[in-house]
């Protein structure tokens, strides 16, 4: 049993694959020094000081672009995983197009006229 | 006539004592070959740093420098053995983080789920790690999976570039994946499969790179994104955000995460030359058998496209990330869909 598993190629490269970084860790364990010291293990701040505690701002003005994207992703991972399956008989081929043709229209129209998603807080509603 | 050989080798080993039989058996079976010498492990490996060292010539070039040339007596080949090994003896410091096992564990996910797309990238008809009928299914299923443990590691960072660098590689990541997988939607329907060997196939006459012409341009781009290269390289910005998700990695993490890197990259090249490029048709060559040359041609033609994305890498600044979201939102996706129409209408033409 043992042995034909590992008669698998497969097998064998995903354990190939899972050594390797062990193999890594173990030739850095061998050849790079340990000392630790308190300022080493500080988190990089370009020579300031690092705080303790902060809260970082999430690039809010690009949010806009997930939304879009998450829906068009799953637009293109239906199209990719129905292709073949569509072009089974006339019809579904020609149900798909129609489909197909809308998205495209709508995704045309909507880059020409949505230009920039970017979101910026204006003030009173002109740019500051 | 390789395996011929092996089973000649085979034979003589049937003299030696059954404990070393076995052993010997199993290092000469023909899966022990793939996956640990070619198109496995010891191919992956060497392909990945002779990669970097090609890269760093190409880009020496194009800087009108010359680039590595003391380690090794032809053009600094082991450059790469003593950077890999400079690296490896560096201090592998672990900054104090809530998610210290996390921080810890992630390179080497990301390099292991990077290798293991090399199993589903064929170099020959039999020269495969794991055939399937759904290859391209399998090796965009660990794509998609591969963006998870750098999230992680940029997360686990707990300072303020790493989470930069992390936030700017989801943004990048949600916007470059759809046109990726429209582009290769037109593939499937022209050569009705998700089998890699039955696409490359399908190219027998004709590269599907002339029919989808589009499609390419588009899954390059990607590609290039996807890889994080110059002009995509926002995630890891040295001279904005130090070094982006991966500013606190050092010592074997870095490598790591370099490492991996490139066999990404690698891996896409490989993917692009053997969905868009005809894969192993090439050319016939006197005197050698069409198995031993056919990995020759998907690997040149690999390296064509590794030696565009180096060029484009020294010639190219950097994209901003508006601009990188705004190309991705305003042309690439538009160009996916319109390449899949036509593709779906003229499938559907030759099939009337």
């Amino acid at each position: 049993m043992v042995s034909e598993v590992f008669q698998n190629a497969f097998v064998l490269y995903a354990i190939f694959c899972l050594l390797a970084p062990i193999i890594f860790y173990l030739l850095s364990v061998i050849l790079a020094p340990n000392r630790p010291k308190k300022v080493k293990r500080m988190p990089f701040e370009s020579g300031q000081t690092p705080i303790p505690y902060r809260v970082n701002p999430y690039p809010i003005e690009y949010f806009p672009y997930v939304i879009v994207y998450v829906a068009y992703a799953l637009l293109a991972l239906i199209a990719f995983l129905t292709s073949i399956s569509l072009m089974e008989s006339a019809e579904t081929l020609f149900t798909g197009i129609l489909i197909l043709s809308i998205v495209t229209l709508v995704t045309i129209y909507l880059s020409i006229y949505m230009r920039s998603l970017v979101q910026k807080l204006e003030i009173g509603g002109r740019e500051k | 006539m390789m395996f011929e050989l092996v089973k000649i080798i085979t034979n003589l080993v049937e003299s030696l004592p059954d404990s070393l039989r076995s052993i010997v058996k199993l290092t000469l079976s023909e899966a022990f070959i793939k996956a640990m010498i070619f198109p496995g492990a010891l191919f992956g490996v060497v392909l990945g740093l002779f990669a970097v060292w090609y890269e760093r010539k190409i880009l020496a070039r194009v800087m009108l420098r010359v680039g590595p040339m003391h380690v090794g007596k032809v053009s600094g080949i082991l450059q790469l053995v003593a950077d890999a090994l400079k690296i490896l003896s560096k201090e592998r410091i672990i900054p104090d983080v809530k998610n210290r096992y996390l921080f810890i564990t992630m390179p080497s996910i990301a390099l292991f789920l990077s290798l293991l797309l090399f199993a589903f990238l064929p170099f020959g008809a039999g020269w495969i790690i794991y055939p399937s009928e759904i290859g391209l299914l399998l090796f965009f299923g660990v794509m998609a999976i591969s963006p998870i443990p750098i999230l992680l590691a940029g997360y686990a960072s707990g300072s303020k570039y790493p989470f930069i660098g992390m936030s700017r590689f989801a943004l990048q990541l949600f916007g470059y994946e759809i046109p990726m997988f429209v582009s290769l939607t037109g593939i499937i329907l022209l050569a009705r499969s998700f089998d890699i060997i039955k696409i490359v196939e399908a190219q027998s006459t004709l590269p599907f790179i002339f029919p989808q012409f589009i499609g390419f341009i588009v899954f390059f781009i990607t590609m290039v994104a996807e890889s994080e290269r110059i002009p995509f390289d926002i995630p890891t910005a040295e001279s904005e955000i130090v070094s982006g998700w991966h500013t606190e990695y050092s010592g074997v993490n870095f490598l790591m995460i370099q490492f991996t890197s490139y066999e990404k990259t690698l891996a896409l090249c490989v993917l692009a030359s053997l969905i868009y490029l005809g894969g192993w048709y090439g050319p016939p060559v006197p005197f050698v058998p069409e198995s031993i040359i056919a990995p020759f041609w998907v690997i040149i033609k690999a390296l064509i496209l590794f030696t565009v994305l180096a060029v484009i890498r020294g010639a190219y600044p950097r994209l901003t990330i508006s601009r990188v979201l705004e190309i991705g939102w305003k042309y690439l996706i538009p160009l996916g869909f319109i390449n899949l129409l036509v593709t779906s209408i003229f499938v559907a033409l030759v099939s009337l």
